[in-house]
């Protein structure tokens, strides 16, 4: 189950989940689903993604890389040059080592390779959830 | 033909593949052919660029595609659904990315685009004048071909 009590977010998690892909959003959905008290909503590209993000202010981001358009690691620049306490989770199935410190370099806290578990994922929302002494 | 490109195309795949499907997947051959052979009713097709360039093929029977894509989601699915065709075109793209990962991370910079998902009857490919390399993996649910052209820039 995903303890939200300890952080930094009021409950509900709100949750915004950027792939292009119809099933990753599906996938996605459902495990955020599993988790207690978290609401997700979708964006299938980076415009809409940065469109979403402004209106909804999610506590986090699950985003994807490869995406016709504005891909994964520019709309991260995007959205932590707006807000530079997003909380951005990539998930990604290109995750060589100079495109991970390239999407951390560009705000991300959290890399996640494909394809991604419940728990996989439950700890990496932990992880960007819980109180540093950055935040 | 980059074969070294190749072998990790095809062993990211067939790695993915077990993860995803269960152990019972294997490669029980690799031939090579004056083009692809993907002609089956479903073809995903991920194009490569940067130091090399390429593509690389799956093609299956809808049968296959159809209960692949119901053991991803997790749910039978009653036919090739819009759903059906991004779980291809995600399982090509997590297979493909994998083996990107691993060239780029031995010092090659190499790109993959979104991959295109085509269903229908009688379907051809008409990259007639690469050399292909054509790995059938075997699964549960039918055969899967990746069908892979890679060389290096002229």
């Amino acid at each position: 189950m995903l303890d939200v009590k300890e952080t930094l977010v009021k409950s509900p998690l709100t949750c915004l989940i950027v792939d292009d892909s119809a099933f990753m959003r599906f996938h996605l959905r459902r495990m955020m689903d599993s988790f207690d008290n978290v609401i997700a909503s979708e964006a299938a590209n980076g415009n809409e993604a940065l469109r979403e993000y402004g209106r909804l202010r999610p506590d986090i981001v699950l985003m994807d890389i490869v995406m016709p358009g504005m891909e994964g690691v520019e709309t991260v620049k995007k959205i932590c040059s707006e807000d530079p306490k997003a909380r951005v989770i990539m998930i990604s199935s290109v995750s060589y080592q100079e495109k991970v410190a390239e999407a951390m370099s560009a705000g991300a806290k959290c890399f996640l390779p494909k394809p991604v578990t419940t728990e996989e994922l439950r700890r990496a929302i932990q992880s960007v959830l819980t109180p540093t002494t950055d935040n | 033909m980059r074969l070294d490109f190749v072998k990790i195309f095809v062993d990211s795949t067939a790695v993915l593949f077990r993860e995803l499907i269960g152990p019972a997947v294997d490669v029980p051959s690799i031939s090579m052919k004056p083009s692809p052979v993907a002609g089956r009713e479903v073809m995903a097709i991920i194009g490569l660029a940067g130091e090399a360039h390429g593509r690389v093929i799956f093609d299956m029977d809808l049968f296959t595609a159809v209960q692949l894509a119901g053991h991803m989601m997790g749910e039978p699915s009653p036919g090739m659904t819009p759903l059906v065709r991004s779980s291809i075109a995600e399982l090509a793209s997590m297979a493909i990315g994998r083996a990107i990962s691993k060239i780029n991370d031995g010092g090659m910079r190499l790109r993959m685009s979104p991959p295109t998902v085509i269903t229908g009857a009688n379907l051809v490919s008409y990259d007639q004048c690469f050399e292909t390399l054509v790995a059938p993996i075997a699964t549960a649910y039918g055969e899967v071909r990746v069908n892979i052209t890679i060389q290096d820039l002229d």
